[in-house]
């Protein structure tokens, strides 16, 4: 309601959203600890938020214009701002009204540079914040994934599978092994530490647990449990319910890529487009990446 | 010091199912203050200046039947107690009482002194006996030591100056709303203003140095001091709107702490008819009235009441 034509103006963009549960959920996983910093990126594609963990980790949320109700991107350049993502998801989940779909509208630069939140349902009651950005620091970019090869190295795993496998590996701890072979075609995750544990998912054996698998020759290698572990454990309970595949592809130099869909539709009330489509428009989906870099000290196969 | 009455059947129920669930949430230590005609749960009146105070007030018929005290205090009794256990206490009559076909059955309350196990210094208890067709139970809260006279009076005291209205109280839009929301506000800051025109607008907003979180409710029921809103007011910001209606004299501001306004929205725990938010003069406290209708109609049922007062961490713009 704030909001004046000429602010409207000098803004970079203004969207409107109607899910703010679905966007909580996706921003919530990549989550992992309660003070993090996110770098935000604007463009007429639509939001992408990234966070790092020094030089191991980093995530990345697409939140596609096609998320949104309405989407004015007006700027010149891709702005970037940074921001505390634990305050964002606290704040935007106050907009959230468990049981109905509540629609917010958030638009940049405020005229302090906040990110400027606010409610669009109702005209008498309303809910809106501000919230300080800072200027960016430097996102290292040596992130860039690459293809070790000319087939790709991947998997896709049931959500809740690559979870539960991951959360009974904090056991050994430390350092844990991720194997592709391609004779049989199986994935191992292996946790040597305070003892052994191997975890054998086969590809033929059981096609629930395993949707899709790549790979032409043996690699291995070693990650870090506390990382492997941030790509798994702020998934919200309702996205791991909805049991979509997790898709974990290897790169050049055993870059690890983890990536999540987290369904951002409208929740229930309007089921008949869901059942008219026969599922849910793909274009409601927020994209959560995950990259993990390898352990330095190599003493499996590589390529 | 004597007291004895028995727990109505309706009365069980308002503390069992209602008013002691949520008194609980107020604090552990309670005050019960009794006298010739009423029945007070109390917290924090004369204990903490920093805690929420709540009120509880029940003409005695609301709760008993065969009711007698008599005291050296002009009949007035009052002492601590851990209000879970006394709700274990009722819970478990009500087990007993359901549990063998009502009617006959009575909830006997009083007061008493015994020797507890071990040891040799006699201490006072709340004692609750349920007289079943075929056994009878009783149960022993362990109360704090009465209230001398001089304690009684400052009780009273506090009792009397809990009693003034602000001006202006707006009516508590949708309270399981704005619970949610305060729930969640929790975690973006600790300290939350409230801002209360008499043109029915509630405004409440957290500001940190990173944040500003608010929301405003607007066209609300106003009872006491009320005025129209300026139609310029439409196409402000919410802050705006509220700022100016501080300068002009028609909204009060002051900053409670976040946890004492969700607490004082787990009243809702005592199923009120309806709650009222209001500023004491010169912003001396926020307070909370939770309104009771008889059932079945929309009056008022005068032998209840409840409400809530929160310190006011700084005295903000009156």
């Amino acid at each position: 309601m704030s909001s004046s034509a000429t602010e409207t103006d000098t803004s970079d963009l203004v969207c409107q959203l109607d899910n703010v549960q679905g966007i909580v959920d996706a921003l919530s996983t990549v989550r992992w600890k309660r003070h993090q910093d996110a770098v935000v990126e604007l463009s007429e594609h639509g939001i992408v938020l990234i966070v790092e963990e020094t030089g191991c980790l980093q995530a990345k949320v697409y939140l596609q214009k096609e998320l949104f109700i309405r989407y004015e991107y007006t700027a010149q350049g891709r702005p970037r701002f940074g921001l505390s993502l634990g305050l964002f998801v606290d704040c935007l989940n106050t907009f959230s009204v468990p049981g109905h779909s509540s629609s917010i509208e958030i638009q940049y630069p405020g005229p302090d540079m906040q990110l400027l939140i606010k409610s669009a349902d109702s005209l008498d009651d309303c809910i809106y914040a501000e919230i300080r950005t800072r200027i960016p620091e430097t996102i290292s970019w040596d992130y860039n994934f690459e293809p070790a090869g000319s087939t790709p190295l991947s998997f896709t795993v049931k959500s809740a599978v690559l979870k539960e496998a991951i959360d009974d590996l904090e056991w050994p701890g430390s350092s844990i092994q991720i194997i592709l072979k391609p004779v049989p075609p199986s994935v191992t995750f292996r946790g040597e530490g305070h003892g052994d544990l191997q975890i054998d998912l086969m590809y033929y054996a059981n096609t629930d647990l395993l949707i899709a698998f790549h790979c032409d020759h043996e690699v291995s290698y070693r990650y870090k449990y506390k990382f492997l572990r941030a790509t798994t454990s702020n998934v919200p309970s309702n996205v791991i319910k909805d049991n979509r595949g997790s898709k974990l592809t290897i790169g050049r130099g055993g870059m690890l890529k983890v990536q999540h869909l987290v369904s951002v539709a409208r929740p229930s009330t309007s089921h008949q487009h869901i059942d008219s489509a026969g599922y849910q428009q793909p274009s409601r989906i927020a994209y959560i990446e995950f990259f993990v870099k390898p352990e330095e000290d190599e003493d499996t196969v590589n390529d | 010091m004597k007291f004895k009455a028995v727990v109505t059947e309706d009365g069980v129920s308002l503390l069992d199912r209602r008013f002691l669930p949520a008194l609980e949430k107020m604090g552990k230590i309670c005050h019960l203050f009794l006298t010739r005609d009423h029945a007070f749960f109390l917290h924090n009146l004369i204990t903490t200046a920093d805690g929420i105070q709540s009120i509880a007030q029940f003409r005695k018929q609301a709760l008993f039947d065969d009711y007698r005290i008599s005291s050296q205090n002009e009949d007035r009794i009052a002492f601590a107690f851990d209000i879970s256990l006394l709700l274990r206490a009722v819970r478990s009559s009500v087990s007993i009482i359901s549990g063998e076909f009502g009617i006959a059955n009575r909830l006997q309350v009083k007061l008493v002194k015994k020797l507890p196990p071990n040891s040799t210094q006699p201490m006072p208890f709340l004692t609750f006996e349920t007289k079943g067709y075929k056994s009878a139970v009783i149960q022993d809260v362990p109360i704090s030591k009465p209230l001398s006279r001089a304690e009684l009076l400052q009780l009273q005291a506090a009792l009397d100056a809990a009693q003034d209205l602000p001006p202006t109280l707006v009516q508590v839009p949708d309270s399981n709303r704005l619970q949610n929301f305060v729930d969640r506000m929790k975690h973006v800051g600790d300290l939350l203003n409230v801002s209360i025109s008499k043109y029915g607008d509630l405004h409440l907003q957290i500001s940190t140095t990173l944040i500003t979180l608010g929301a405003e409710f607007r066209k609300l029921l106003v009872v006491g001091d009320k005025a129209q809103a300026p139609s310029e007011d439409r196409d402000l910001s919410a802050q705006t709107r509220s700022g100016r209606a501080i300068l002009m004299g028609d909204a009060q501001s002051v900053q409670v702490s976040v946890r004492h306004f969700s607490k004082s929205l787990q009243c809702h725990l005592a199923k009120p008819d309806c709650a009222f938010y209001g500023i004491a003069p010169q912003g001396a406290c926020l307070t909370v009235i939770f309104q009771f209708f008889i059932p079945g109609t929309r009056q008022t049922d005068k032998s209840i009441s409840l409400h809530c007062r929160l310190p006011v961490l700084d005295p903000g713009s009156s």
